[in-house]
């Protein structure tokens, strides 16, 4: 087992590799009461078209099978609910899909070696038949109904659909209500068989546990298990320019809302670390777009600015800012929007108060033991490694290559939507 | 973990001193009996706080000045306790051993300059950055239909009982945004400093004797304030016939939003036995609801219920295709009739009861969770962590029964959406 310290944190994270190819991350902390523990695969909605090991052929199997999957693991063979088994020692579970992952987590204060057990078994241990398969179409179908209700969800749907023309990013997490009719038990044995193997998956232990019995237990249950080969997915190339341009959608909305998505290649920024220009990606919008810009002062002294959303998100080979915020005047703000990325200038002082904003904030967040796990678990799924100097890097940010890689950036690349609310009936 | 409470005369002063946090969270807490016609004007307030003060003259300022004091955070918020509403001042700032020393000390002066100096003049809050505020407000207010699950629960309290304090809406009302302006808002402002009952809370690694001086200092609130308005709303007698009623809404989901009547509760059933039978019921992924309506009828993604302990009232929210409306009402209906009969197991009660227990051994590792704790025990004396413990692994399945037996299903209302086809 290696140790790797947090710099600057008090926290080390202690790191092993099984045979099988599973990295197994324990961070344990001596003065809380609570853990978090996450299972995960490196594999999400986005992947749908891949050739399975074994096969000769692509097959591309329906949108929202990776998250159906999710669901799924809750059903075990010999009848045991997982809910019911983590419930009994009073501990919380639960699981997630995105769009290039999936975890299985329990988070308590008891009972951590045989919930580890529990986990490592029934996420190891699929089981599904054509009647469990067909039981859960009608509560997924109420999920995906559920975020159709929701405008913000929708806004960020149709801004992808606006950013890509080809990546699967472009379907939401949960798929559509036909396509997930269309799952089998078949279908989702292959997935499982394809993409939850060691070698793609990954284990997390934050906070009041044991790492030595932990590490037992992790070889007992796991050591058995053998590596399979990776299954070949489908190389996506996207396109650079921008799917929609310009676009008004109407929505059950009063309030108009708008969408403006910044398609970044990374093709020209590639002299970077990945995680580096990550950092200098997103000081660039803390800077310019966060509540200590001068644009949301302006923004918000025109009373043109509600609530507003940034985020970057990475596909293979693109950064993508998203930008969302309900708004009176949406023509006002798309223009005060594009005027800013037009006059970008970073200002010293800026520049270093965020950095000091950020290294405080690093500090802050060790406090907590689920904000540690997902810090760290961030890291594996978007560096797929453990960064022990995140302070140092930050600290270590300089204006000139913020300065060079803003003058790299083509601002015109842009998806713009207006959200505009229907004709009262 | 060493707790102190000091009765300064205005106000409480707790002190909670741990060295598990790098960070120094203080509350400042200020209450006083609800008056439904203030909500929005005490929504605005609060806003304001955040909008600027004499010495910072921007969101924007005050902003940086935040930042620089190593990224502190201060956020203030409103919410309904019973008969009070109480606002809260959160300041969470990094320990000085992390930062410079004076760091604690100066967030404290900007926590005070944010309380006790508003950007006010001639008796006005200044009209300009007032009406940024209730337009930000007012777009909020229209929207209220985007979140339908809010907005269900918001119909389902107007059908209830319109005049109870449990259907208040904490957002506000269009209407009395109207009615602000600068003068009527600064008027609210001094009565919320001069009348409210003051609890602070400072909770981190901290020198007592040091912060007791430092909070002195700075908080001369010096007027002596008697209120005996109970936390508790009074019983709302159950209907004799259910209240049923339905909208619709442009929307793929449908829904449903319950509120049951707990009436006759003892004090000791209302903290415990009602807590686990909760749990049971319908507030755990392990519940009857989740398991019946969910898991066996596939009728549902969200389903769970929730006590409001100070309101007599227990909510139950789902989200449903609107034709499977009449069969997911019986199951609830059923699920209650269960545990009226006592049909749930040793286990069950087992399960309920680790579940608190983990809620409390988590609690420790939250300061926001330690100081709401102490707040409970200062506000409507709720048992000390060691005592909740000892006392809720006593609850009997009877008692659960007994409780049970109170919760009668009185308002169901239906957000009916229906799809729009022709977009």
């Amino acid at each position: 087992m290696k140790e790797i310290k947090l710099k600057g944190l008090d926290l080390s994270v202690y790191v092993e590799t099984l045979d099988n190819g599973l990295d197994v991350l324990y961070v344990p902390f001596v003065n809380k009461k609570n853990y978090f523990v996450s299972y995960a695969t490196r594999y999400g909605s986005e992947t749908t078209t891949f050739t399975p090991v074994g096969a000769k052929n692509n097959i591309k199997v329906p949108d929202g099978i990776a998250h159906f999957l999710e669901h799924k693991m809750f059903e075990q063979e010999d009848g045991t609910d997982p809910f019911s088994y983590f419930s009994t020692s009073g501990t919380g579970a639960n699981a997630s899909t995105s769009f290039d992952n999936t975890q299985y987590i329990f988070y308590g204060t008891k009972n951590f070696e045989d919930n580890l057990r529990f986990l490592l078994r029934y996420v190891n241990e699929p089981y599904y038949t054509d009647e469990n398969v067909e039981k859960e179409k009608g509560i997924i179908a109420e999920e995906i109904k559920m975020y159709e209700d929701m405008p913000d969800w929708q806004c960020e749907t149709k801004l992808r659909e606006a950013i890509y023309k080809v990546h699967p990013r472009r379907v939401d997490i949960g798929g559509t209500v036909p396509e997930i009719m269309k799952i089998t038990k078949e279908d989702l044995y292959t997935c499982y068989n394809n993409f939850y193997s060691p070698n793609n998956m990954f284990l997390l232990m934050v906070g009041n546990f044991d790492r030595f019995e932990a590490s037992k237990i992790v070889h007992e249950m796991l050591d058995k298990i053998t590596n399979k080969e990776k299954p070949e997915i489908k190389k996506i190339v996207e396109p650079k320019e921008i799917n929609i341009k310009n676009q008004t959608i109407n929505l059950p909305i009063k309030v108009p809302k708008i969408g403006m998505g910044l398609k970044v290649s990374a093709e020209e920024l590639s002299d970077y670390d990945d995680l580096i220009l990550d950092l200098y990606l997103e000081m660039l919008v803390a800077i310019c777009f966060g509540p200590s810009s001068e644009f949301r002062e302006r923004a918000h002294n025109k009373k043109i600015i509600n609530n507003f959303y940034t985020d970057w998100e990475s596909i293979s080979g693109y950064k993508t800012l998203l930008i969302l915020s309900s708004t009176n005047d949406p023509d006002d703000l798309i223009n005060e929007i594009k005027q800013e990325f037009k006059n970008i200038s970073i200002n010293e002082d800026a520049f270093t108060r965020m950095k000091k904003v950020w290294i405080a904030n690093e500090v802050k967040m060790a406090d907590y033991v689920d904000s540690v796990e997902d810090n760290i678990y961030d890291d594996m799924i978007r560096y797929n490694k453990v960064i022990p100097n995140k302070v140092d890097l930050i600290r270590n940010l300089t204006l000139k290559d913020l300065n060079n890689i803003i003058s790299k950036i083509d601002f015109d690349n842009l998806a713009v939507i207006k959200f505009i609310g229907k004709e009262k009936d | 973990m060493k707790y102190t409470r000091k009765d300064l005369g205005a106000y409480k002063l707790h002190l909670i001193n741990t060295d598990k946090f790098k960070t120094i969270m203080v509350r400042v807490s200020f209450r006083s009996p609800i008056k439904k016609e203030e909500i929005t004007l005490r929504n605005i307030l609060s806003n304001m706080f955040m909008q600027s003060s004499k010495k910072y003259s921007s969101k924007r300022a005050l902003t940086i000045k935040a930042q620089d004091l190593y990224a502190a955070d201060l956020q203030t918020n409103n919410s309904r306790l019973g008969n009070y509403i109480n606002t809260d001042f959160y300041l969470t700032v990094l320990n000085d051993k992390y930062t410079e020393k004076g760091n604690f000390k100066d967030s404290l002066d900007f926590l005070e300059e944010i309380i006790f100096n508003p950007d006010v003049e001639d008796g006005s809050f200044n009209e300009e950055k007032l009406d940024i505020v209730k337009t930000s407000c007012r777009s909020a207010l229209n929207s209220i239909k985007e979140n339908t699950s809010n907005y269900s629960l918001v119909k389902m309290f107007e059908l209830f009982d319109k005049t109870s304090p449990s259907s208040y809406r904490m957002m506000g009302y269009l209407e009395d945004l109207d009615k602000i302006d600068g003068k009527n808002l600064y008027q609210h402002y001094l009565e919320m400093i001069k009348s409210s009952l003051v609890d602070i809370f400072v909770i981190g690694d901290i020198n007592e004797e040091e912060v007791t001086k430092l909070i002195v200092e700075r908080f001369a609130i010096n007027t002596l304030k008697k209120q005996r308005v109970p936390y508790l709303l009074e019983e709302k007698k159950t209907r004799s016939k259910k209240l049923t009623d339905k909208e619709q809404i442009e929307g793929s989901q449908s829904k449903l939003a319950i509120a049951c009547t707990v009436n006759g509760l003892s004090q000791y059933e209302r903290n415990y036995p009602l807590s686990l039978f909760n749990i049971i019921f319908g507030g755990s992924s392990d519940s009857k609801l989740f398991k019946v309506v969910r898991e066996e009828n596939s009728l549902c993604y969200t389903i769970y219920s929730v006590p409001n302990k100070l309101d007599n009232l227990i909510l139950i929210r789902a989200g449903i295709d609107k034709d499977s409306y009449d069969k997911c009402i019986t199951l609830i209906e059923k699920c209650l009739t269960d545990m009226c009969k006592g049909n749930f197991t040793d286990s069950d009660i087992n399960m309920a009861k680790e579940y608190f227990n983990t809620a409390l051994e988590e609690l420790e590792d939250s300061e926001s969770k330690i100081i709401n704790n102490y707040y409970m025990m200062e506000l409507i004396g709720t048992d000390t962590i060691e005592e909740k413990r000892e006392k809720m692994n006593k609850v009997t399945k009877e008692e659960i029964i007994k409780v049970a037996k109170k919760v009668s299903i009185d308002t169901i209302f239906l957000l009916e959406g229906v799809k729009n086809e022709g977009n």
